[in-house]
Parts: C-alpha cells; structure tokens; sequence
C-alpha cells in the first residue's frame, strides 16, 4: 500500500487517501485487514484426541489447522506503525508570545504550519489561585487576631498571591526578622481561617457557605509522627518489630487459652447432660422395668459432641452391622481408648446387630469417648494445676492451706486415688492419655520451671509495650 | 427363575423392612493332613435367613467369592441353600454378595473371615465341627412396590423345625444385658471424672486469683 502511495506521490497523481496521516488511519487499517471470519462449526475435535494437543491446533480464529507451516502477520507484531503512507506535514519556524508572560517577550519554535494561527499550547497550564483580598472594614470586624498584627497577616497574604499558595516557598520566603518564626502550619491555619471567616462574613443571607476544613492540629501531630518515624534508629526499628511479633504471639496464645477454657466448658456440659439423661433413665426404669431400650432412645443425649454415627436414611438395602462402624473421622487415639475401654468391660467390638444392641452400642461409645475426652481434660487441668501451686508455692510460701483446696486435688493423682479406695478397676485408667503430661510431678518441674520463666518474660514484654503506647 | 421382568414401581417412601440373616461357615477337621493335596479341613460357608423363610422370594443370587488359589473361585448361587461347600487347609476371607429380585436395587456385601481352627481340642479330632456364624439384619429402607411384595409375603422354607446352631436370641439377652451394665458403670465414672474435673477447675481459678493478688495486679496467667 505504501509503496503504491509513494508511487502515486511521485507521479503527483490525485490520490484518495488522507492527505496526513494519523494514529486512528493506521489502526484503522489494520483493522480491516482482520475481517471476522466465518466459523466453522463442522470442524470438530476427533475423538480421542487430547485437549491440549486439540487447543495447540485449533486456533482462535478457528481456522482448521494448516497441514504445513505458515506464517501468517498476525500475533504480536501487528502493532507496528506503517510509515510513509501519505504526504509530510510541513514545519515553520515563528514567533511566538507565551500568555503566561506579562512583558510580551516574543520567541521562536518549530511548528507545524497548520497550527500557526492557534494559542501557545503551554499557556493552559498557567493556572494562577484567586486569593481573597480584605478590606480594612472586614479586618477589624472579623479577622482581628491576638497573635497576629495587620502587618504580617498582609505579609502573609501577599506572599500566598505571589507563590500560588505554595506554602513551603511561602514559609521559605517569609519575612521573619520583621515577624516571629512561624510553621507552615501556622500559616496555613491563619490563612484558611481567614478564608472561611471571609466566605462566611460574604455569604448572603440564607445561602450556605462553603468552608475550607483545615486541622491545623492534626496536621502538627501527623509531621510530629513522621519526623519521629524518620528519626528511628535501626535499633529502634528492630525492637519494634520484635515486640509487635511478641504482642501477636501473645494474643495468638490468650485465644488459643480461650477457646480451651470453652472446650472445657462444653466437655463438662456434655457430661452433665449424660449424668441428667441417666437420672432420669433410672426413674423411669423403676416405673417400667421391662421395656429399658425405649426409654434410652428417648434420652439419646443431645447433642454427644464424640462421635457422629452416620445417619442411614438412604433408599436402598443396607446391613444392620454397617451403621455400628465407627465413621472414619474418629482419630486413631480415640478408636484406640474404644477398644481398651471394651475390652475392660468385657464386649464385643462387634456386638450382634439388632436394631436396640446398635444404639445402644453406638450411644456406649459415645460415653467411652467423652469418658476419654474428660480424661484428657482432667490431665491437663491436673497439670495446670501443679504449675500454679509451684508458683503459689514460690511467691507465698507455707499459706497453701489457708485457700481451703483439699488435698485429694492438689495430689494430681486423681484417678489413681480413687482406684485404690474402691476394689472395682477403673474404666478410665484402661485409657492411655498419651497426648498430655499428666503427671508433672518428676519430669514436669522443669516444664513448670520453663513455663514460669516464659510468663515472667511476657510480662516484662507487656510493660514494655505499655510504655511505648 | 423366572425371566419376566416387571416394573418394579417407585419406591414406597417410609417403608422399612428388616430381614434378619444368619452368615458363615462350619469346619470339620478331617483328623490328618490329606495326602494328595495337603488339605486339612472341609467347610461350608452359607447364608441363610434367621427365620423360616425362603429367600429366593426377594434374593436373585448369590455370589461367593473364594481365595484366588481355588478352580474358579466365583461361585454364584441362584437357589436356596445358598452355602458352597469346599476343602481347604488355610483361613481367608470369603466375600458373599447378595443380589436382589429388583434390579434397581445395588447389592448388599458381607465379609465373612472363614474359620477352620480352634483351640479346643475335641474339634482338632474331627469330633465335631466347628461353626463360626454370625447374625445381621438386612434393612430395606423405601423398598419399591414390587420389592415390597416379594419381601411381605414369605413361604417357609421348610416344614420341620427350622433351627440354627447358635442360640441368637439368648445371645441378643446377653448383650444387651452387658450392654446396660456397662453403660451404667461408665456413666458413674464420666459422673466420678467430670465432678473431680469441675473440682480442680475451681481449684486453678482460686490459685490464679491468689497469684494475680500476689504479684500485684498482673493480669498474665499463662500456663
């Protein structure tokens, strides 16, 4: 194309393109090229091709794919600029004024000839601010001020008119042997001040003014902050940063204690409810005593939080033994305190699956899970517990007594004292708490001594936290 | 059987029927190791309904599926009594599947660990055979009308006394019995462990007050 205009151009021959060309001309140009081609439908991808091999061939424009290699100009270098396609724009050397100029100077450029009549292109961006001017009236009526005299406040103002409120060159240039040293921000509240007051004083009656909001307070806390920010010493910015670690680590670890406080509280619900469930039972047991299971299947315990049996309600033949399997979300410990626990009481791990056995056998494991549960629980608490006597111990000696905990708690054997009162083994020493300590009292100390010693740090931490805020 | 296949009709929404079922297998030691083939034991593995019903009313057939080393070890049983009967001389597990008159019903699978030894002596000598059966229940949950039909009306399987080598229901007392007894000891124990629980909750809340009051107001109790 280029080449026939160069040629038609050379001939002087009238041509029908655009005389200059232009950015629109040549996208236009190209866009023509790409006309929007037919799609065609019939092309299908062949069965048993892989996708991926099938998106290689079939391309966008849904061209069926070429059996040998083309090259086709379109992809990415379709952007380039067609040059030459139509005639030169000539240049001028002229004169010109600059508005922004008040002496008229007048100055030579390069410009395209077509322009030559038009407005220096710069000259719009000679914005100038339309500072309000008072008068003497209005001063001693309205913009009176203690620290500020008519002498500066003018200063000021004139200063504002001829820097185009650029208070930094304003606050650079002010006269400060004639007037005392002031900020920018002083400057700057002085003359918004002066601006609302005046729109205010000016506004007619029943019109509502637009004011300037201007925190010249805010403004000196903000560079107050950021000079204080900018003079940290690497030492400084360092501790910081280790202290806001800290601080998240420590609220990290006060939820962490929450929510165990709140699991707690549940686990002990669970096992009041279980305890009221069976008060019940027996009493109806006592009006009833031949038919027990129907009244244990009213008294399914709400909500046992241990395991979830899945519920078979589907359409379709199932065995009666599939719904006593323990669902796979049972962990491994838990199936394993299951096993222990039956195995002491002398079950089956598979009982006969009748449709009573099963529940029971269900809501049974229920209990073995919450008995472990409480188990572990106690363990921890235990623990706790001795952590806190051995600091109690440290700070106050010798008052133990006097907080009335009786000793059978304080022991942290718990279930071993019971055990040796009554003949009858217990259910619940069949369960290994693995998991938790649970007797601190040889190993522990130092796990108490580490403990204390992390806790004194923290709060060491926390006052130092406090006193930076 | 029958090659008519019927509608089977929708599913009769909130039916449940339950069938119970005897599964698994009897052993008789031959007494010797069995010269040509080193077997020990002849067993039938079997499936039979708890009551006196003939099941081919609502079961197709039904498929054993026997350890790999076995001549065809797909055995598949369209009628009553649904047991095969084999020597061998190892325990492995039997895989019995149960498939069912109406088509749209998927079948049911059950494994059975096939039993040949036992400690007591009288079995080892061939005395008497060894049963290792089991009791389970099919549940039929919103079974279609024909299902229904095939299901509610039964025809005994025989006329004399139908009996199994395991008393089921003195079985079933027993457990639930145990059952009870066991629930009530473990509740007295979550009872025990959850009071002595609440105790030494109290005992840590009075430990932590005192503390916080000794050192002086600090609020940090962290164990």
């Amino acid at each position: 194309m280029a080449a026939v205009g160069d040629v038609r151009d050379i001939l002087e021959l009238e041509s029908n393109s655009q005389e200059f060309i232009t950015k629109d001309a040549i996208f236009n140009d190209l866009k023509k090229k790409s006309k929007p081609k037919k799609t065609d439908v019939n092309f299908k991808k062949p069965e048993g091709m892989h996708r991926e091999l099938w998106g290689l061939l079939w391309t966008d424009n849904k061209d069926a794919p070429p059996i040998i290699p083309t090259d086709t100009n379109q992809g990415y270098k379709q952007m380039k600029a067609k040059i030459g396609q139509s005639r030169v724009r000539p240049w001028k050397w002229m004169p010109f004024t600059n508005p922004a100029r008040k002496d008229g100077a007048i100055f030579y450029h390069w410009r395209r000839a077509a322009d030559e009549d038009k407005d220096y292109p710069f000259a719009r961006f000679n914005k100038t601010v339309d500072v309000p001017v008072y008068s003497d009236l209005e001063y001693q009526q309205h913009l009176h001020d203690e620290s500020w005299t008519r002498q500066e406040t003018d200063h000021l103002f004139d200063l504002c008119k001829r820097f185009g409120l650029r208070f930094v060159i304003i606050q650079d240039r002010y006269d400060k042997t004639n007037f005392p040293n002031r900020s920018i921000e002083d400057l700057k509240e002085r003359y918004y001040n002066i601006c609302n007051i005046l729109v205010k004083v000016r506004a007619p009656l029943g019109t509502d003014p637009k004011i300037r909001v201007f925190d010249a307070d805010h403004e000196r806390r903000r560079k107050e902050q950021l000079n204080k920010l900018f003079n940290r010493t690497a030492e400084q910015v360092e501790e910081e940063e280790y202290l806001i670690s800290e601080l998240k680590k420590i609220e990290l670890r006060k939820k962490e204690r929450e929510k165990k406080t709140q699991d707690l509280q549940k686990l002990i619900t669970a096992a009041d409810s279980n305890m009221e469930a069976r008060r019940s039972e027996r009493k109806a047991t006592k009006k009833k005593l031949l038919i027990p299971h129907k009244i244990s299947e009213k008294n399914i315990t709400p909500e046992s939080t241990s395991i979830k049996f899945p519920d078979i309600r589907q359409s379709g033949v199932s065995l009666r033994s599939q719904r006593m399997k323990l669902p796979a979300s049972v962990g491994q410990k838990k199936t394993k305190a299951i096993e222990q626990v039956l195995e002491e009481l002398g079950l089956e791990l598979n009982p006969i699956p009748t449709d009573d056995i099963v529940s029971m056998f269900n809501e049974l494991r229920q209990d073995v899970v919450l008995l472990y549960e409480l188990k572990l629980a106690l363990a921890n608490c235990e623990y706790e517990l001795q952590t806190l006597r051995h600091r109690f111990e440290t700070l106050a000696p010798g008052r133990m007594p006097e907080l009335g905990i009786s000793g059978s708690i304080l022991d942290g054997s718990g279930s071993s004292r019971t055990n040796t009162e009554s003949p009858t083994t217990k259910l619940s020493e069949a369960i290994d708490v693995v998991s938790a300590p649970s007797t601190p009292t040889n190993t522990g100390i130092i796990g108490i001594q580490k403990k204390r010693k992390a806790a004194i740090e923290q709060t060491n931490l926390l006052k130092k936290l406090k006193q930076k805020t | 059987m029958a090659e008519y296949c019927p509608d089977p009709g929708g599913r009769q929404k909130g039916v449940t029927i339950i069938k119970p079922i005897v599964y698994g297998n009897i052993a008789r030691y031959f007494g010797k190791k069995r010269e040509e083939d080193g077997h020990t034991h002849q067993w039938t593995v079997y499936i039979k309904p708890f009551r006196n019903e003939d099941m081919s009313a609502y079961v197709k057939k039904v498929h054993f599926k026997l350890h790999e080393s076995y001549t065809n070890p797909n055995r598949v049983i369209t009628k009553p009594p649904y047991e095969v009967t084999e020597t061998g001389w190892g325990e492995f597990e039997v895989i019995i599947k149960l498939y069912f008159n109406d088509p749209s019903e998927r079948p049911v699978t059950i494994y059975h660990l096939l039993k040949l030894f036992q400690s007591e002596t009288d079995i080892m000598l061939g005395k008497k055979s060894l049963v290792a059966e089991f009791y389970d229940e099919l549940i039929f949950q919103d079974p279609s009308a024909m299902l229904q039909q095939l299901l509610t009306a039964p025809r005994p399987l025989t006329m004399g006394v139908y009996k199994h080598e395991t008393d089921f229901e003195e079985k079933k007392k027993r457990t639930m019995s145990n059952l009870t007894g066991a629930k009530n000891k473990l509740q007295i124990e979550i009872g025990e462990l959850n009071d002595r629980l609440k105790q030494t909750r109290e005992a840590i809340t009075k430990f932590k007050e005192e503390i916080i009051k000794l050192e002086g107001g600090e609020d940090i109790i962290d164990t």
